[in-house]
């Protein structure tokens, strides 16, 4: 998985907190600033994994678009990357 | 319209805006890696990795705030998520090395502002006030 910085793409800090938020069990949860900046890279990584392996199942099926079905073949292995 | 009604669309229409600025930022990235790879993303394509993206928010979360309480916090920290990012070797790596990142930012902020703060008051720095500020790693909580 390569890291690129060129470009200024990425989840915003208080979007990923509100998601997150709405999945914690206890009020008293609390993320800090550090792990919330952590956890936007963590999805950047996650979306350009997922988009890259469906751009890579299409070419190998001779394509150059990227459908659903794609994403469905390489759903199963990326969950268990992750 | 029941008035009980009212909190569980508030919670739906926060739910969709969480959802539409996740597909936002999705579409983006999309968009990058088809400019690399020279390929087109079809629409369907695209919502279907942002639903996988928004459901997978409900993993991590869950498994992060098991973390933090295992080590007996309410805190989530970086230590969290590093754990979260334990099943692949390139994953982790990435991960610990944007961490190290962001502590070596953090120490940079610090010492510029002890040595605004020691300028206005008219001392030099001294070593003590970079222990000083090596000592309290974790910054901020969010709520």
């Amino acid at each position: 998985m390569e890291p690129r910085e060129e470009r200024a793409s990425g989840f915003r800090k208080e979007t990923v907190n509100k998601i997150l938020h709405l999945h914690f069990r206890d009020d008293k949860t609390k993320i800090s600033s550090d792990a919330l900046l952590l956890m936007a890279e963590m999805l950047k990584v996650f979306v350009r994994e997922a988009a890259a392996r469906g751009a890579r199942q299409a070419q190998a099926e001779d394509l150059d678009r990227v459908d659903i079905e794609h994403v469905e073949k390489v759903l199963p292995q990326l969950l268990l990357d992750f | 319209m029941e008035p009980e009604g009212e909190p569980e669309r508030e919670r739906l229409l926060h739910t969709q805006r969480l959802k539409a600025a996740v597909h936002y930022t999705v579409g983006c990235l999309s968009q990058e890696v088809a400019e690399d790879k020279e390929i087109q993303f079809s629409k369907q394509s695209i919502a279907a990795i942002s639903e996988i993206t928004f459901r997978q928010c409900e993993n991590f979360a869950k498994d992060l705030e098991m973390f933090a309480r295992h080590g007996k916090r309410t805190i989530i920290n970086t230590e969290d998520v590093k754990l979260l990012a334990r099943r692949s070797n390139s994953l982790l790596r990435y991960i610990t090395q944007k961490s190290e990142e962001l502590a070596l930012n953090n120490l940079e902020q610090k010492e510029r502002k002890k040595k605004k703060s020691s300028a206005a008051k008219g001392r030099t720095t001294s070593d003590e006030q970079m222990e000083a500020g090596i000592a309290e790693s974790e910054d901020s909580n969010m709520a």
